[in-house]
């Protein structure tokens, strides 16, 4: 290629790269991508991850099974809960602990909640991206709310590490059935307001439709799971398939689209939310009184006001909490059906207070590794456009 | 399947056992054949070879169709606990239409390498490269095998389990952060010294 700055055959350059993020605020956490553009439109994608990378998969093993749950908060930190259910869940499968009737209603409702606060980011998000502002107050207004209910629920927001194995750390506040209500009410109307303002929209069909579009058997192949596969007109919703805890007994639908573009996949995460919040009421009603712990000794945290007054109760607390609890030999693949799709835990034990391998599989890992592919013929707002609409989370995607 | 997370009376807990019983007759023969926690089948191979034409079998075969790939993963074998080999390497399949999982597990010797599956399932590209990052197991015939979270300057492997968890490794080429007029000085002996 010509040195000379005049040259006409520079200009005209089909080698440009472009590189996108790590730190750009159209990427969502640190993600990079090197884009080779011809003009504008991209002709090559490279993705860099592990900006993030914590070592989260490592600690696992160094840490005992009680003092990882911290952690896994910071997997999605979008849905912080559902990922310490998943985790608590895989754990009591490898000891063979079954979770009360109360404690799987309140942990639906926990992963329900979660998906909605995950799906209001995303659409949310998404939309800012594409400059329309409105939808982003809207809408984070019920994320708020819903992140004061979890507030109460556990007194964190964020990283809230309520799951404990084999209960959870806190029973539901007093007026929580009231608060749940009043949401589930009022949330809808605002995912109506956001639906006027976006489905009909020029702006947003131009800017979403046939962009981003990963086709049924390329997100079969790719291995994405979660709303962007429903999008891509692939019926799998673990919920249904495979279900855990009391999802047989609710009542609900499975959002599938049809062509796989970010239009499509911002209609799945709007319909699921609403199924969210039919789920949430069916919970509410349906939430049955009864012990919230197991009675199992290996894991049951014992009282606090036991632990200050009975020296066994006392020293019980302190094997559980210095030397963790024993888990036995075994293994155990969990998922459950997290916001972003297939979440996974997969514990190797080998006996003992720490685990022996804690294989996270993340969803975002694989999105990110298929919007490599199917970034590649679009234009570079197209771009932005559609790693919203995929909803990946550097947390979850590094480890 | 009588464990907590597993709803009672799930149609993929009979879909999944009659799915073992045909797996033990059709494919078992020769090979281990396992049941975790979750009473899914754990499938082991002889060999890394075998586990990439089993993979294929399992996606073709008309009354398996274990056509999505969940994940692929390893695992040290330090303690000699599942076999000579150092490494067990992870299969987790699913299918999509008779929703049944199924893991293969291959042990993998340190100078061994294992075969790609990247012609089977492009998802297989960023996987085998995590494995190959945290373990150091190559796989044949694969496209682009590079390091995938650590950085490409980084030694070792962070998942084996000779690998102190806080060891560091700072690359000289870092810039250095500005610290002010009068910074103090960071004292990288004794920071050297800790681990």
């Amino acid at each position: 290629m010509s040195q000379n700055p005049n040259s006409q055959t520079d200009f005209y350059n089909p080698n440009v790269l472009i590189n996108l993020g790590p730190s750009h605020p159209a990427m969502h956490g640190t993600l990079r991508v090197m884009c080779r553009v011809n003009g504008e439109t991209i002709e090559d994608a490279n993705c860099e991850i592990g900006y993030l990378h914590r070592a989260i998969e490592k600690l696992g093993e160094d840490k005992t099974y009680h003092q990882w749950m911290v952690y896994t908060d910071r997997l999605n930190y979008c849905s912080a809960l559902n990922n310490n259910i998943a985790y608590a869940m895989s754990v009591e499968n490898l000891m063979g602990i079954s979770v009360t009737e109360r404690c799987m209603w309140i942990r639906v409702i926990c992963m329900e909640l979660s998906r909605i606060i995950d799906h209001i980011i995303c659409v949310a998000i998404n939309a800012l991206d594409l400059g329309a502002m409105t939808v982003f107050w809207l809408l984070y207004h019920w994320r708020e709310e819903a992140y004061t209910m979890i507030e109460s629920m556990c007194g964190m927001r964020l990283t809230t590490t309520y799951a404990r194995i084999g209960g959870m750390s806190y029973d539901l506040p007093d007026n929580f059935t009231e608060r749940l209500w009043k949401f589930c009410e009022e949330f809808p109307r605002a995912l109506d307001e956001v639906e006027g303002l976006l489905t009909s929209n020029r702006i947003w069909i131009d800017r979403t439709k046939n962009v981003g579009t990963i086709s049924k058997e390329d997100a079969l192949k790719f291995s994405i799971t979660g709303p962007c596969l429903r999008a891509s007109g692939v019926d799998h919703d673990l919920r249904r398939d495979r279900p855990y805890y009391v999802y047989p007994e609710l009542d609900f639908d499975v959002v599938v689209g049809s062509n796989g573009d970010v239009y499509d996949r911002y209609l799945v995460r709007l319909e699921e939310m609403r199924q969210s919040v039919r789920i949430l009421k069916q919970c509410n009603k349906k939430l049955p009184q009864g012990p919230l712990w197991v009675s199992d000794k290996r894991v049951h945290i014992p009282e606090k006001l036991e632990v200050y007054s009975k020296m066994e109760v006392l020293i019980h607390h302190f094997k559980i909490f210095m030397e963790g609890i024993d888990v036995p030999k075994g293994e155990a693949f969990t998922c459950v059906e997290g916001p972003n799709g297939e979440l996974g835990f997969y514990v190797v034990s080998r006996g003992g207070p720490k685990a022996w391998r804690m294989r996270v599989k993340s969803p975002s890992f694989m999105l990110f590794q298929a919007f490599e592919q199917s970034v590649k013929g679009g234009k570079i707002p197209d771009a932005v456009a559609h790693l919203g609409s995929v909803n990946i989370i550097a947390g979850e995607l590094d480890r | 399947m009588r464990t907590s997370s597993v709803a009672p009376g799930a149609a993929f807990v009979s879909r999944q056992e009659s799915f073992n019983t045909r797996l033990k007759e059709k494919f078992a023969q020769g090979r281990k054949l396992e049941f975790d926690k979750l009473a899914e089948p754990v499938l082991w191979v002889r060999n890394a070879e075998e586990a990439k034409t089993l993979v294929k079998a399992m996606t073709l075969d008309p009354e398996f169709k274990c056509d999505f790939l969940s994940d692929i993963t390893a695992y040290d074998n330090q303690d000699g606990e599942d076999g000579e080999q150092r490494f067990v390497l992870v299969y987790q399949l699913y299918s999509t239409t008779e929703k049944i999982r199924l893991r293969i597990k291959a042990l993998v010797a340190e100078s061994e390498d294992a075969y790609s599956i990247t012609d089977l399932f492009p998802a297989a590209n960023w996987l085998e490269r995590e494995v190959f990052d945290m373990f150091g197991i190559k796989f044949k015939n694969h496209p682009n095998l590079r390091r995938i979270l650590m950085d490409e300057r980084f030694t070792g492997h962070p998942l084996r389990k000779e690998y102190p968890i806080k060891q560091r490794e700072p690359f000289k080429d870092n810039i250095q952060f500005h610290l002010g007029a009068n910074p103090l000085r960071v004292d990288t002996e004794t920071a050297q010294s800790e681990k």
